[in-house]
């Protein structure tokens, strides 16, 4: 069974009826010996009011009983004759014990109290049947409004269980509420102690998911803000192509056009890049990664371009230079500081890949000899979509953005300086494997 | 036609220049705000092509400056910033019109006619003097109802000269309309083309004004 409600009502319902069973119950028995006791005393009673009547005339002539009392009084004076019987009809055992007694005539059960007194002996007796229909009467008089109250309790349950339900009822009429453009915190005043909690994790993670939502719809308005630059040019050259008046028109326009294209599509790749490198996007599995190795084949991504541009690259490895993470991702990383350092070097300048390990884990660092970051702009080019004012390479403004979003994947540290040439030295640093 | 380009997207920037050149306009590209507010102090353009996202200085910003030197050079705004409040704020700093990215360029330069045209004060999308006739959309010239094949600098002459009837233009002001700041300008160019007209169109089409200039005399 699912409902909590449900559940309550029908365990409390249970527990009322059957307690109420029991109370029925141990009231019946305990009215039938207390009415039992009763009638005993009663018995006792009107033997001993009945003493003084002997004392005062042994031989007087009790009127004998009309036969509608339940009662059968018997008298015998001290020689055992007995001088009255209430009930001259009744054939009464002819048979004298003191005190209270179970007789038995002709099957049916009588209880008696016989008394002696100085002049004889007085005996009462009455039939345990009347004695029992009367005590069960009084009995059922005294449960039958419990058992009829049965129903009620059962009604008040509910509506506590009810009553009590209720504040979880508010929260969900608040939370039904809610769509993908509603994540502002739900407000339930005064909620028990035991709902508290549930709510309060839930604006938590309401306020994460409104967090990661405005970040994603800033992203995605960012991107297509971005992605209309090269769809210009690209469509430009397209239109350009189509109406060059002469070969070497159609030449240059097929060029460019190409060129659009790639651009087109390294922005496409940064942007898939950056979604992937977004935290929680993936539960990245983490292995023992060497930087050597990953830089190796950073380098070698990076090779072509470096060579049209006369840029010598050189890596300087250090052996066991291996920190915990994902080679793929780390690969990227890597890739976009070397081609950074690449595309901003001047031509015949040199980009030195280094990696070692330190006492907290290890070192990458790509250092080159270009214009390097000026201080002021060291944090913003870390920012999506910045492009410094001057930069004359058609860059997407992710590369930095992406290595940083890594970076913090595997808990690194980037940090941009001027290196001894006045180029511009990337250090990440990677902690120590735990 | 003389075209300020202000745009800092190479690829864009070199695309719009090849194609505007082709219509025999002439452009000077400008990458940073900055700058481009500077030539815009110092040069006369005929329509500026305003990028409003500038390294150094907003595109908005150097339009209002411009509008409050009272200089009323038709701007168009390109840009990708295509929500509607950034049109109104585009238009309400004082732009002529605002084209997004990605832009057609048949579109570009229809609008850059259709504001150089309001710029005139004309209404017809044809410059009729006279016996001639020229239509800017399909860069063609009929005189006496016959079609003229004129050349894309011949035409950028014409046109010049046709714009404000009976006013002399200088040599210089004729390359200005004729080559951006970078092209290179052979000594007698405006000479030649002035020459290639009067032989396609009659000697007393444009008349000279000796030390002075061309002009095209009102009807």
């Amino acid at each position: 069974m699912k409902s909590i409600r449900a559940r309550l009502v029908i365990a409390l319902t249970i527990l009322v009826a059957m307690v109420s069973m029991l109370a029925a119950i141990v009231t019946y028995r305990r009215v039938l010996n207390e009415t039992s006791d009763l009638f005993d005393y009663q018995l006792r009673q009107m033997a001993l009011s009945l003493r003084g009547q002997i004392t005062m005339a042994p031989q007087i002539e009790v009127p004998p009983d009309q036969g509608d009392s339940d009662f059968v009084v018997q008298i015998w004076d001290l020689f055992g004759t007995r001088v009255y019987l209430s009930r001259p009809g009744l054939p009464m055992i002819n048979q004298v014990v003191l005190g209270y007694t179970n007789l038995s005539l002709r099957g049916e059960g009588w209880r008696a109290y016989g008394l002696q007194t100085p002049q004889g002996v007085i005996q009462i007796a009455q039939p345990i049947r009347v004695r029992e229909a009367l005590a069960r009467a009084a009995a059922l008089r005294v449960v039958i409004p419990l058992v009829l109250l049965l129903p009620v309790m059962v009604a008040f349950v509910a509506w506590i269980v009810g009553r009590g339900l209720l504040p979880l009822r508010h929260v969900t009429a608040e939370v039904q509420r809610r769509d993908i453009h509603g994540l502002s915190p739900l407000v339930a005043p005064n909620l028990p102690l035991e709902i508290a909690p549930l709510v309060n994790e839930l604006n938590r993670l309401l306020a994460r998911l409104e967090k990661s939502f405005l970040a994603q719809r800033a992203f995605i308005a960012d991107a297509a803000h971005e992605l209309r630059s090269p769809l210009t040019a690209l469509r430009l050259q397209l239109q350009l192509l189509d109406r060059a008046p002469d070969p070497v028109a159609r030449r240059c326009a097929r060029e460019r056009l190409g060129a659009a294209v790639e651009r087109s599509i390294h922005l496409v790749e940064q942007l898939l890049t950056l979604a992937r490198s977004d935290p929680g996007e993936t539960s990245p599995s983490f292995e023992p990664v060497d930087l050597a190795v990953v830089a190796a084949a950073a380098i070698s991504d990076s090779r072509i371009l470096a060579m049209t541009r006369h840029i010598d690259i050189g890596l300087d490895a250090e052996p066991s230079s291996v920190v915990q993470g994902e080679s793929e991702g780390l690969r990227t990383l890597a890739r976009n500081l070397i081609d950074n350092a690449v595309r901003y070097t001047p031509p015949g300048g040199s980009v030195a890949v280094r990696c070692r390990p330190t006492a907290d884990g290890a070192v990458l660092e790509v250092i080159d000899t270009g214009p390097g970051i000026s201080p002021a702009d060291r944090e913003r080019v870390f920012d999506r979509f910045y492009r410094h004012p001057n930069a004359t390479e058609n860059g997407t403004g992710l590369g930095l953005a992406i290595v940083k979003a890594i970076a913090d994947r595997h808990a690194a540290h980037v940090r941009l300086a001027e290196a001894p040439s006045g180029g511009l030295r990337v250090t990440v640093n990677f902690p120590k494997p735990s | 036609m003389r075209v300020l380009l202000v745009e800092d997207d190479v690829m864009i920037a070199q695309g719009l220049e090849t194609a505007l050149r082709q219509i025999g306009a002439a452009v000077d590209w400008i990458r940073d705000g900055e700058h481009a507010a500077a030539a815009l102090r110092g040069t006369v353009f005929d329509v500026v092509l305003l990028d409003l996202g500038l390294p150094n200085r907003d595109g908005i910003n150097i339009l209002r400056e411009l509008r409050q030197r009272g200089d009323a050079t038709p701007v168009i705004i390109l840009t990708a910033r295509d929500e509607i409040r950034n049109r109104v704020a585009g238009l309400d700093a004082g732009a002529d019109d605002y084209v997004v990215k990605p832009f057609d360029l048949d579109e570009l330069t229809a609008r850059m006619r259709s504001v150089l045209r309001r710029a005139a004060g004309r209404g017809d999308p044809l410059i009729q003097h006279g016996d001639l006739c020229l239509d800017p959309a399909a860069h063609s010239v009929e005189y006496k109802g016959a079609p003229v094949n004129l050349s894309a600098h011949e035409y950028a002459v014409l046109e010049a000269l046709l714009q404000r009837p009976g006013a002399v233009m200088s040599r210089a002001q004729l390359e200005d309309r004729l080559y951006g700041w970078d092209e290179p300008i052979g000594s007698n160019a405006v000479e030649v083309y002035i020459h290639g007209l009067r032989r396609k169109l009659g000697s007393e089409v444009i008349r000279t004004l000796r030390g002075v200039g061309y002009f095209i005399p009102k009807s």
